[in-house]
């Protein structure tokens, strides 16, 4: 409204005429043709009559004059919003139904809208985000699992000349760990090329960017920090530009704090802390020297010019490390939503499917509303178009009203979005891109207002149309006193029948995501997550000191490791603890090749390789089939030994005879000069047990080969423990970290160590399982409750129109049970109708589904939906339409 | 008095523009100068008459300006403008041409077509 008076004020700005000086001047011209009129020998009051006739009233006046310069569209509209506005106050109970109906749809869709955007359409804070690209190799043999290749300084430095190449961005990770005071703390450190401030173009919160001064002199000991890290280790302190932080025993001045939309990067890990990469050369001892590159392309490239144009460099560098590269492989750059737009895309289109039709089914139930209430409000049509309406200006009466109807829903739906849309994000964290930031803007608003809009003319112009169909033949039928049949046409019976259907078809979709989801927590797991927590420690191996260097021995680092398992395992209430280094269900070990005795065979095999302690079958426990686990001997020594699951015999070794076999592992080896490996690591090992199969590649997928060796075998600078408690084992983590300390007072534990069921939760199939179960549930409420709240008020205003009608029935003997069938026939027949459209819809919607979810319908829940869906919709019906019988017959007569 | 006359569709616009330019005039005065030059054969429709009017300040055809009329009274007066100058010149160009066609078919003999 308020906006319409400015529009308008500006208008009549425009116009220049204010209507005292328009009437001032019609008034002169009134008056000199009276004079004349006079003169020609009229008497004064015929004067001004015939005066008033020729030229017209002086009241009219400004209206001509507004209609002459073109305002009179605009002075109809704003009254028709102020009519419909006091319409929708008069009615007030129509009104909130209405509204609510509409601003559940609108709200859910631009949540769904907003999420869209800020996970697909603009995920990135990055300056051309759209041109970063991710340059992955892909392994003809395995297409679906992209490689990421690491760069020496050369091979960098040729890239970025490339002739596609805007900028180049190298980065490369490194556990540290905050020394110097207190206890130590882990932090994911990120080492990135000087130019990372003009690469990515985020304007830091505080401070400044990583910028290419930060690279003389081998280097400036400076860092930025993310803002999370920011919060928790400084607890957001804007005065932190300037201090020191300890790292790894080195001292970095604080130079910048990254705003929280900057999480880089989501896919190989955030940091806590941004260095300049010259540092890797001559502080840290980063592991590889190398880059791993973020290509930003020139405007305007093409991927596959891009891609032709960077291939042939790619192949010079896979012929200088043949090692690193797959035999046959492609190079395919990769904008960097892609994992995103994968892993979510499918998610988000399905659930923005849920909102449309939500928003649909929302609509019909405004427009049966309308119609319900029109059938009201003939009287006061018929006089408008008797005195002279147009039917045009009917309908856009009614349709300015529907607006009014969607746009207040809008407002409600917009600001209740605001919320809705972190309900995915809060319910499956893990599935969408840490920087993603979910805001109102003017995309968004420009959205709604547009659907709004849509919604407003999609549902009011059923009605209008129909109401102001014919206005004018049934001049003033007066109030319809007598006995009226309800007209035989209905087109909300239509819209209640298309209503039903949309909703059954919500209601099977949510049955079908319940039945997954609960099929998914049954699925046998293999091993028992109850009461198990996962922690880890960094070894100090950084150390300048002594210890530094011993611990990079393989015997120290076993007994060192061994020492506060043991240690861990002393605390009362602790029953096993296992070490375990990347063997935490449900994702468990990396693929690797090996080779098995006597196999000649074209297959190369690949199984999990794990590093586990002889414990931890017992800690998880997973059953022993065959054979034994090694002792405490052999997992000291390391090798000539492994175990094998299940799925491993079954697939590589005919059963019969899998004990004593041989298998070899030419990757049990590692670069990295901090690991220690034990001497014959990728010799032959035998075969000495077997255990089920516990679930290593995720709680949906099939549990693939695994081979179990002694974690001695290879130990990278950190291990983790399997923690298996009385109780829950959160809460035993104080008495653990003391236990540690009391084997080396400076051994820290890393901030992750969390429950194993968590981690459960945390799985990116489970969490979109659940995500749809819930909101389809929530989807499928909504869309029942309003399809109910359609068919009581169709029924309740039918009931109310024909009281005279019943009145009659009964007073003429009808059997009340026939009364009550009369009043609510209509409705249950759309009811029936579309209930069956529904089925018939949903089974040819089963095959489109099955595409998009793990299984789709089954005739089960199909028919429990349609079978409450029946159910309530019979309350609903036979709930107003109970008033029809309760009336009694002299006082229905009398009515009116 | 002769017959009236029935004034086609647009062209009291034209008859406007053409009045005031002849001198600044209010708009009754706007509406006697056209009857006098007419002799008194055009019946203009009053109602329409200011809705003409209005339009063509709108458009910047004419401005108007309030002064003093001949019996003292406040009265707005109206000229033309640049723009409204050229639009005369355009419409009475167009009204001569289609005058012109439409006679010539009309006083059309058989021995000429």
């Amino acid at each position: 409204m308020n906006l319409l008076n400015a529009i308008r004020k500006r208008w009549c700005h425009l116009a220049s005429r204010t209507p005292s000086d328009v009437e001032e001047e019609f008034r002169s011209t009134l008056d000199a043709y009276q004079q004349d009129l006079i003169r020609q020998g009229f008497s004064e009051e015929e004067a001004h009559r015939k005066a008033c006739i020729d030229l017209g009233r002086l009241g009219t006046q400004n209206e001509r004059y507004r209609d002459a310069i073109g305002l009179r569209l605009f002075d109809e509209l704003s009254g028709d919003l102020r009519y419909g506005l006091r319409a929708l106050c008069r009615n007030p109970r129509f009104a909130v139904v209405a509204v609510l109906s509409l601003a559940l749809g609108i709200g859910a869709t631009t949540a769904m809208f907003s999420l869209i955007y800020a996970v697909l359409l603009h995920p990135f804070p990055y300056a051309g985000a759209d041109r970063i690209m991710n340059p992955a190799i892909v392994n003809e043999q395995h297409p679906d699992e992209p490689q990421w290749f690491p760069l020496n300084q050369a091979q960098f430095d040729i890239m970025r000349r490339t002739a596609p190449v805007d900028s180049l961005l190298g980065f490369n990770n490194s556990h540290m760990e905050i020394t110097g005071g207190g206890l130590p703390e882990a932090v994911f450190g990120v080492y990135l090329t000087e130019n990372a401030g003009s690469f990515f173009g985020v304007r830091p919160l505080l401070g400044r960017n990583i910028e290419p001064a930060d690279a003389e002199h081998g280097g400036r000991a400076v860092v930025v920090l993310n803002y999370r890290f920011w919060q928790r280790r400084f607890n957001g302190d804007p005065h932190v530009i300037g201090q020191t932080l300890e790292l790894d025993h080195a001292s970095y001045t604080i130079v910048g704090v990254m705003p929280r939309s900057f999480a880089f990067n989501d896919t190989t890990g955030t940091g806590d802390v941004y260095l300049p990469s010259s540092l890797m050369r001559s502080i840290a001892n980063v592991p590889y020297m190398a880059y791993i590159p973020w290509i930003k392309l020139r405007p305007h490239v093409t991927l596959a010019a891009a891609n032709s144009a960077l291939e042939p460099i790619v192949r010079q560098f896979a012929k200088e490390d043949p090692r690193r590269f797959p035999d046959h492989w492609h190079l395919a750059l990769q904008p960097i939503v892609v994992p995103y737009r994968q892993q979510t895309g499918r998610t988000l289109t399905l659930l923005l499917a849920g909102v449309v039709l939500l928003l649909i089914i929302g609509c019909a139930n405004c427009s049966i509303l309308l119609l319900a209430r029109g059938r009201s409000r003939r009287h006061e049509l018929a006089i408008r178009s008797a005195i002279g309406a147009s039917r045009w200006r009917i309908v856009r009466q009614l349709l300015v009203e529907a607006v009014v109807i969607s746009c207040t829903g809008a407002i409600l739906g917009v600001a209740a979005s605001y919320w809705l849309a972190r309900l995915p994000l809060l319910l499956s964290p893990d599935s969408f891109p840490a920087e993603a930031v979910i805001r109102v803007n003017a995309p968004i608003l420009a959205f709604s207002v547009a659907l709004a809009l849509l919604c407003g003319v999609l549902f009011g112009l059923v009605p209008a149309l129909r109401l102001s169909h014919n206005a004018s033949a049934r001049i003033l039928p007066g109030r319809q006193t007598g006995v009226v049949a309800a007209p035989a046409k209905h087109r909300w019976s239509v819209l209640i029948a298309a209503q039903v259907a949309l909703t059954l078809l919500l209601m099977a979709t949510a049955g079908t995501a319940i039945r997954s989801f609960l099929q998914l927590m049954q699925v046998p797991l293999g091993y028992d997550p109850t009461d198990v927590m996962s922690l880890g420690i960094m070894l100090h191996v950084h150390d300048p000191g002594e210890w530094g260097r011993r611990i990079r021995l393989h015997d120290v680092r076993t007994a060192y490791i061994e020492q506060i398992r043991a240690s861990i395992a002393s605390v009362p209430g602790v029953s096993t603890v296992a070490v375990g280094t990347d063997a935490t269900p449900p994702y468990t070990g990396a693929e690797s090749s090996l080779v098995i005795d006597g196999n000649a065979d074209g297959e190369q095999p690949q199984a999990r390789v794990m590093m586990v302690g002889p414990e931890y079958f017992a800690a998880l426990r997973i059953p022993v089939i065959q054979g034994r686990i090694w002792n405490t001997d052999e997992n000291f020594r390391g090798d000539f030994i492994a175990v094998v699951n299940r799925a491993f015999a079954a697939r590589y070794l005919s059963s019969s005879n899998v004990l004593g076999r041989q298998i070899r592992l030419p990757g049990l080896t590692s670069q990295n000069r901090f690991a220690a490996v034990s001497t014959q690591s990728t010799a032959w090992r035998q075969i000495i047990g077997v255990v089920g199969d516990a679930r290593n590649d995720g709680v949906d997928h099939p549990v693939a080969p695994a081979i179990y060796v002694p974690y001695s075998a290879l130990m990278q600078p950190y291990a983790q423990f399997l923690v298996r408690t009385q109780g829950d084992p959160l809460t035993y983590l104080h008495s653990i970290r003391a236990a540690i300390a009391s084997v080396a007072s400076d051994q820290e534990v890393s901030k992750g160590a969390s429950p194993l069921s968590d981690a459960i939760q945390r799985d990116t199939q489970y969490s979109r399982q659940r995500l749809f179960s819930i909101l389809f549930g929530i989807f499928s409420a909504i869309a029942l409750a309003l399809a109910l709240v359609g068919i009581f008020s169709i029924v309740a205003y039918s009931v109310a129109q024909r009281t005279t009608e019943f009145g009659v029935r009964l007073a003429l003997g009808a059997p009340r049970a026939h009364v009550l069938w009369v009043a609510a026939r209509i409705a249950l027949v759309s009811v029936a109708t579309g209930v069956v459209l529904g089925l018939a819809c949903d089974s040819f919607l089963g095959a489109v589904l099955a595409h998009w979810m793990q299984n789709a319908f089954t005739a089960g829940s199909l028919f429990t939906a349609a079978a409450l869906l029946a159910l309530s919709a019979l309350f609903a019906c036979l709930l107003p339409a109970r008033h029809a019988i309760t009336v009694p017959p002299a006082e229905a007569l009398r009515y009116e | 008095m002769t017959k009236p006359v029935e004034l086609p569709q647009g062209t009291l616009e034209m008859l406007i523009l053409k009045a005031v330019s002849l001198g600044p005039l209010h708009g009754y005065g706007i509406l006697l100068r056209i009857q006098q030059i007419s002799g008194e054969r055009l019946e203009i429709l009053q109602g329409s008459f200011y809705t003409a009017i209005y339009r063509l300040e709108r458009q910047g055809w004419i401005e108007g300006e309030w002064g003093e009329s001949e019996n003292n009274r406040r009265a707005r007066f109206y000229s033309l403008t640049a723009a409204g100058r050229r639009q005369l010149k355009a419409e009475t160009a167009k009204w001569a041409d289609m005058a012109a066609v439409v006679a010539g078919i009309l006083n059309a003999k058989a021995d000429e077509v």
